[in-house]
């Protein structure tokens, strides 16, 4: 992406472009370990038109970086290949498949008087590695979501079906990748939770399980409210992509024609149901007609133990969002839907409101705003909860800081310095431009904070941050 | 106050050789001695020399905390740390192979990264520089020593034979002229490790009052002889004083890096122990195309901890050399000065008066003309706590960590504190210093500022004895019969004087 930046006179400009993808490739030196037949071992490779010969031979230095690696730890090879104008990050997320995804370094382009072509500047140390790192492995999770593993896609169908499957996948997803806003949200992987009292909560619950009894085909339920997830019977892992595909994509398909106003052609059927709100996201977009034919998307969930592929039903009234994960032998047709509909409508729209207006009236009780003033990042291990008040709408396509990249970038650093030893620590750090970044790690908690108090000191930069702790984290983080 | 017991803080002596990641100590090693004595201020050679012959394929190899390669560009093995570098001429290969499947793409290899290792390259001219390390250094910092390998190598042959060299003959193996040199570069590799010098790229001098400095100074001062451009004592691997011809210094053309080369050179070669020595060595950074002609001699026989090292452009300089040596002992002696220097005694944190404070690096900034002209810092003696070697690379990674933070070219600091389970460290750069300091764990911020606050106080109270606060030139021209309008160009090298390499 390019992002002009105007310099002083004479009109020239330098040119400032972003990370962008270079190529994104999949492979298994096993389907092709003779001399001759490395094309088989390419089983996904963008860009398309790339020649074949160039494909193998980029192909072949992954192999060669990945076994120079091996000589010195055999079981922990290469994750990452820096070069001057590019890094490649390196994923073998099942045994002998590869993911290779090469990004174009940000560049600075200088005009050069004279009609000469322009000076390129490569920055070589502004990605951060364990950033990209994640959100590859991220691009085999979400694959993995859509289309359970490779082997058992290698098992069912052959190369044929594998390399089917990947491109179909990787086409649409690799377009969805906007590499120039990769942050530390990134490497965490979060899931935002909504807070809640504890009657609403026990509401939740208690809807839950009587629509879990009533339907019992439903095996896995998940409630979000406003993007946040409230509760979820999935496994961590499962659960947290499964959140990313439904705040990045999901969602935001179905919200746009929402807001629009009440003539436009984007405004929802409603299906003139006054008796409640709801309606299907996935599956039946209108329930009055019965031409309309509809399939609900599949899932793959515990892929290392049971492997279940599962029907993802996805039913929200006005801010309430509900996911029913049936198994995929059963038929769900326009029966069982209506069933749910009449079921869940009435209910989940009750719900919404009441959740609605606990919130409003938390919110009034907890008095003025005291977040707003501190920029923070706060994330779990042990819950994958996270919180930033840096981040602002989170969309598929965009996610503004509120914050400079550099002091984003900083947060990514202390991130990796926290990750080489296990203890409990803190780094504070004042930049250049005199902001303070407090980072604590207590306990599986982490915790960034950004200040913009260019006169203070160290002991009142602590001071700040032990109200905030105080106020927002009712003392987690111990340290002095 | 200590006495500084005949051993600078940062050498490691035969008795603690390394102590590698896998805690195992190779004692095998430890027993083998080549000149029958141990010497103390020596680098030591007999660990290395075992570890030329070390099994590439053992998982001790593997487990070593940081290799490195020299290997030509056609991929012929010039030098391995660790193993034989014939052994490893396949490895090397596939190293050759990398950079060059990068470089045919018109681009250039940088580093790989893994979870246990970095792996980074370096190529300049015709030679290129691998290091695999499972330190965590940044690639920086890594690819910088991989520079001041190249350099020392420079060091010995220069660069433009080297260049010229491979000109001729890709397949030129240049083990050939680095023959016996390997322990130069073990021990390189070694300072390296454990010495912050090469972080810093500063010179750390023996503390010592003015005055006694300056008596020592000027007897060098007046010491001249055509063709002198340097004069060095140096004790423990401290300086204690330099002079240098005028236009040099005014220049500022001393640069630590190549004094950093210049003192391991001496240390490596344990010939330098007895009586004169006379070698052609290149400072690099000053000119990488011809030699000085080092005259080394200690003074102090038969411990060896000063030594006098004057260089000059002149290879046919020997016996004028050897007298200025003469003249200089002789007035050391009128006046008992070599006490001055064996008997000084060295800091410890304690003699400061912060109790929290274990550790520390102060580097002033290039604000004041002296350290523009030559970049200094000053340290402690180490504590007990830091007094094994592998305790001291683990502080100087903490220290390196946050140095590679603090001046990152893309997003630098003025500040760091980490408070850690085992320490409290902080680093700090401002206009007129910067520093490294490390606490108890579980100082609080404000012990931590005003302990910090004493050890500034303390620093400026004893500048004049820490650093070298004036740096003299020679007190006469050393180039008597040559005309004034040619003094400017004909004091530097003569670069068709080139020694060794009419030889080639």
């Amino acid at each position: 992406m390019l992002m002009i930046s105007p310099r002083m006179a004479s009109g020239m400009q330098e040119k400032q472009y972003t990370p962008s993808l270079l190529s994104f490739f999949i492979y298994n030196p096993k389907f092709g370990p003779r001399e001759g037949e490395e094309e088989k071992k390419i089983l996904f490779y963008h860009p398309i038109e790339i020649e074949k010969n160039e494909k193998i031979r980029n192909v072949g230095l992954c192999e060669a970086i990945v076994q120079f690696t091996r000589t010195f730890c055999p079981t922990k090879p290469a994750k990452s290949l820096h070069t001057q104008k590019n890094r490649q990050f390196f994923h073998e997320p099942e045994e002998n498949y590869w993911m290779v995804m090469v990004v174009r370094n940000p560049m600075v382009e200088k005009p050069n008087k004279d009609g000469k072509p322009p000076t390129v500047e490569y920055q070589e140390e502004e990605i951060i590695d364990s950033v990209y790192g994640s959100v590859l492995q991220q691009c085999y999770s979400m694959y993995k979501l859509f289309n359970g593993t490779f082997s058992r896609a290698f098992e069912a169908g052959g190369v044929e079906l594998l390399t089917q499957k990947l491109e179909k996948f990787f086409y649409r997803y690799l377009q969805t990748l906007h590499l120039q806003s990769c942050d530390l949200l990134d490497v965490f992987g979060g899931i935002s939770f909504f807070p809640l009292d504890k009657m609403t909560y026990l509401k939740i619950q208690s809807f839950v399980n009587r629509v879990e009894e009533s339907l019992s085909l439903v095996k896995y339920t998940a409630f979000l409210y406003n993007d946040q997830l409230i509760w979820s019977g999935l496994e961590q892992d499962d659960m947290r992509i499964l959140y990313k595909y439904l705040t990045t994509s999901l969602f935001p398909r179905h919200t746009e024609p929402e807001l629009a106003g009440r003539d436009s052609p984007l405004r929802p059927e409603v299906a003139g149901n006054l008796l409640h709100y709801g309606r299907f996201l996935t599956g039946p977009a209108n329930l009055k007609d019965p031409d309309a034919k509809f399939r609900f998307p599949r899932i793959y969930v515990n892929t290392e133990d049971s492997y279940e592929e599962l029907h993802l039903i996805v039913y929200k009234a006005m801010s309430a969002a509900v996911c029913f994960m049936v198994n995929v032998a059963v038929d769900l047709n326009r029966e069982f839907c209506e069933q749910l509909d009449s079921l869940v409508g009435p209910q989940l729209t009750l719900l919404a409101s009441d959740i609605c207006e606990q919130y409003n009236i938390n919110r009034r009780t907890s008095g003025p705003e005291k977040e707003p003033q501190f920029k923070f990042i706060y994330f779990n291990h042990m819950n994958l909860a996270e919180k930033s008040t840096i981040h602002m709408r989170k969309t598929a396509s965009v996610s503004l800081t509120s914050v400079h990249s550099d002091l984003m970038k900083i947060l990514g650093d202390i991130n990796c310095d926290f990750a080489r030893v296990d203890e409990d620590e803190e780094i504070i750090v004042k930049a250049m431009t005199d902001y303070w970044v407090v980072g604590k790690k207590s306990d599986q908690r982490e915790l960034y904070v950004i200040l913009n108090q260019k006169n203070a000191n160290l002991i009142e930069v602590n001071e700040e941050v032990k109200r905030l702790c105080a106020t927002q984290f009712n003392n987690i983080f111990f340290l002095d | 106050m200590h006495r500084s017991d005949n051993r600078g803080s940062w050498e490691f002596q035969p008795e603690d050789t390394l102590i590698e990641k896998t805690g195992k100590f190779p004692s095998s090693l430890a027993q083998a001695n080549l000149n029958g004595q141990k010497k103390a201020g020596s680098a030591v050679d007999v660990p290395s020399l075992a570890y030329r012959n070390e099994d590439i394929m053992s998982e001790s190899w593997r487990q070593h905390r940081k290799h490195v390669f020299v290997l030509s560009e056609a991929g012929k093995p010039i030098y391995s740390r660790y193993g034989n570098e014939e052994a490893l001429a396949s490895t090397m290969g596939v190293m050759m192979a990398l950079v060059s499947f990068v470089q045919a793409g018109g681009n250039m290899i940088r580093s790989i990264f893994s979870d246990e290792h970095t792996v980074v390259f370096l190529q300049k001219g015709p030679l290129v520089f691998v290091s695999v390390s499972a330190t965590r250094q940044s690639e920086q910092q890594l690819r910088s020593e991989l520079l001041h390998v190249y350099h020392q190598i420079v060091s010995m042959l220069t660069q433009a034979s080297i260049n010229r060299i491979f000109e001729r003959r890709k397949n030129f193996d240049l083990r050939r002229l680095l023959f016996g040199s390997e322990k130069v570069l073990d021990g390189l590799l070694d300072v390296m490790d454990s010495d912050p010098s090469f972080m810093l790229s500063a010179v750390q001098c023996l503390p010592l009052p003015s005055s006694s400095r300056d008596t020592l100074s000027h007897i060098l001062q007046k010491a001249v002889t055509p063709n002198l451009v340097f004069s060095f004592l140096i004790a423990n691997n401290r300086l204690v004083s330099v002079v240098q011809e005028k236009t040099v210094l005014e220049d500022a053309r001393l640069k630590p890096s190549d004094l950093h080369l210049l003192f391991n050179l001496i240390r490596a070669s344990s010939a330098f122990q007895a009586g004169e020595i006379w070698t052609p060595i290149c400072l690099p950074l000053f000119n990488h195309d011809c030699y000085f002609y080092a005259y080394v001699a200690y003074l102090d026989p038969p411990e060896c901890t000063v030594c006098l090292v004057l260089l000059s452009t002149d290879k046919e300089a020997f016996y004028a050399l050897a007298e200025c040596k003469r003249k200089i002992e002789e007035a050391f002696a009128s006046q008992n000065a070599l006490q001055w220097v064996t008997n000084t005694p060295l800091y410890y944190v304690g003699d400061i008066g912060v109790a929290n404070l274990k550790h520390f690096l102060y580097k002033p900034s290039k604000v004041l003309d002296h350290h523009r002209q030559l970049p200094q810092f000053t340290c402690p003696e180490m504590e007990v706590a830091y007094r094994s070697q592998e305790e001291r690379i683990h502080l100087l990674d903490l220290y390196r960590n946050m140095h590679n933070r603090i001046h990152s070219t893309s997003r630098p600091l003025k500040l760091i504190y980490h408070s850690a389970g085992k320490e409290t460290l902080l680093a700090w750069v401002t206009s007129k210093f910067e520093m490294f300091a490390c606490f108890t764990p579980l100082i609080t911020k404000k012990s931590a500022i005003s302990e910090l606050t004493k050890l500034l106080r303390w620093i400026k109270k004893e500048e004049e004895r820490l650093f070298i606060c004036q740096l003299p030139k020679y007190s006469s021209a050393p180039q008597p019969g040559r005309s004034s309008t040619d003094r400017g160009r004909s004091d530097r090298p003569d670069t068709s004087d080139t020694g060794l390499l009419s030889l080639l």
